[in-house]
């Protein structure tokens, strides 16, 4: 395991992919959640992401968060997200985020998830985001 | 079926079609509803038209809304907790307006939250969606209700709530995200409508501040 640990950080410092700031909000056993992170493109071809997994829920999309007309919101998914090179795209609330649904366990502060995110050029990345609380909202949304 | 498949990523592009007229069509019907459903509580106004509703409580207690909040001021949110970005940021609004108001202090100020998606969220949901955010409950009480009960406090309140996109899980459940009214009002002891503002992106110290000048 570690082995591959190793290979995969060689691999995505070649990419030039790499995650910053992994969160997810915490929820319970069938509802939904968010997976939050910043995507850094260090490289000098854009990368796309296009798909994410997480093994504690039913299903796993990209979304966004969208606003629609003068006071409301929705949420769509989007199939994919290209980043530029040398840029750096932010998930965070009400905004991009990638949406586990219907948790198949539940997701309390101080766990630690593992989300895979998709990539195009850089492969599978895997990621274990630290589960926190409403508190972490205010620091990411505004 | 959702667009994105784990194992297979390939796109199809009749899907993409397919989804990309829908929500054309889709846009066109919001865009009618929301004409229909025009808010009828303005500032300065009776909210509710001045009606009750029985509703129930995250304790499976009936409720009858607006009249446990009357001669107190009342903030209230609406969601849905299938929400999986907004409600919760209105929801963690919600809860750090009311910490500004400790109960002890100031008992006559009373949180609700009510959705607008009964059939999914159950006293038992609101319940569990209070519990894992560590919700003060004391002044705070979750309500769900018959959905055309729902219905016509939600028209009332002027807030819509128009099922968008959804996602079918493997088992075959459909997964319906609204899109929706993102509100927390406060409304004051006579029932009448002080100030509406956006719940995921609420102004705390404004909304303080619009709340102790009517105190």
């Amino acid at each position: 395991m570690n082995l591959l640990f190793i290979i995969l950080s060689i691999f995505l410092q070649h990419s030039g992919i790499t995650i910053e700031n992994p969160w997810i909000r915490n929820s319970s056993t069938g509802t939904n959640t968010a997976f939050f992170f910043t995507v850094n493109n260090a490289g000098k071809e854009a990368d796309t992401l296009y798909a994410a997994y997480g093994d504690f829920a039913e299903v796993t999309e990209v979304h966004e968060t969208y606003k629609k007309g003068e006071d409301m919101m929705g949420m769509r998914e989007v199939p994919i997200v290209v980043i530029p090179p040398g840029s750096k795209v932010v998930f965070k609330p009400r905004d991009l985020h990638v949406m586990l649904i219907k948790l198949t366990s539940d997701v309390e502060k101080g766990m630690e998830k593992e989300v895979i995110l998709k990539f195009r050029k850089a492969g599978e990345i895997k990621i274990k985001a630290p589960v926190k609380g409403m508190e972490a909202m205010i620091m990411q949304h505004k | 079926m959702p667009l994105m498949n784990h194992c297979h990523p390939n796109i199809s592009q009749t899907n993409l079609y397919k989804k990309m007229t829908r929500k054309i069509v889709f846009s066109l019907m919001l865009t009618l509803v929301a004409a229909l459903f025009y808010s009828c509580s303005e500032k300065g106004e009776k909210v509710y038209s001045g009606k009750s509703f029985v509703l129930t409580d995250m304790n499976k207690k009936s409720i009858t809304y607006p009249d446990i909040t009357k001669g107190k001021i009342t903030v209230v949110g609406y969601i849905f907790t299938n929400c999986p970005d907004i409600c919760p940021l209105t929801t963690n609004n919600m809860r750090l307006l009311k910490e500004k108001f400790p109960r002890r202090d100031y008992p006559e100020i009373e949180f609700v939250s009510i959705s607008f998606d009964p059939k999914v969220d159950t006293p038992e949901v609101l319940k569990k969606f209070a519990e894992v955010r560590d919700l003060d409950l004391n002044g705070w009480t979750f309500l769900t209700g018959e959905p055309a009960i729902i219905s016509d406090l939600m028209h009332e309140a002027g807030i819509i709530s128009i099922p968008g996109d959804s996602t079918v899980t493997p088992a075959g459940e459909k997964i319906i995200f609204y899109i929706h009214t993102d509100r927390i009002s406060v409304i004051d002891r006579d029932g009448i409508l002080v100030q509406n503002f956006p719940g995921s992106s609420l102004d705390i110290d404004k909304a303080y501040r619009e709340i102790i000048r009517i105190y």
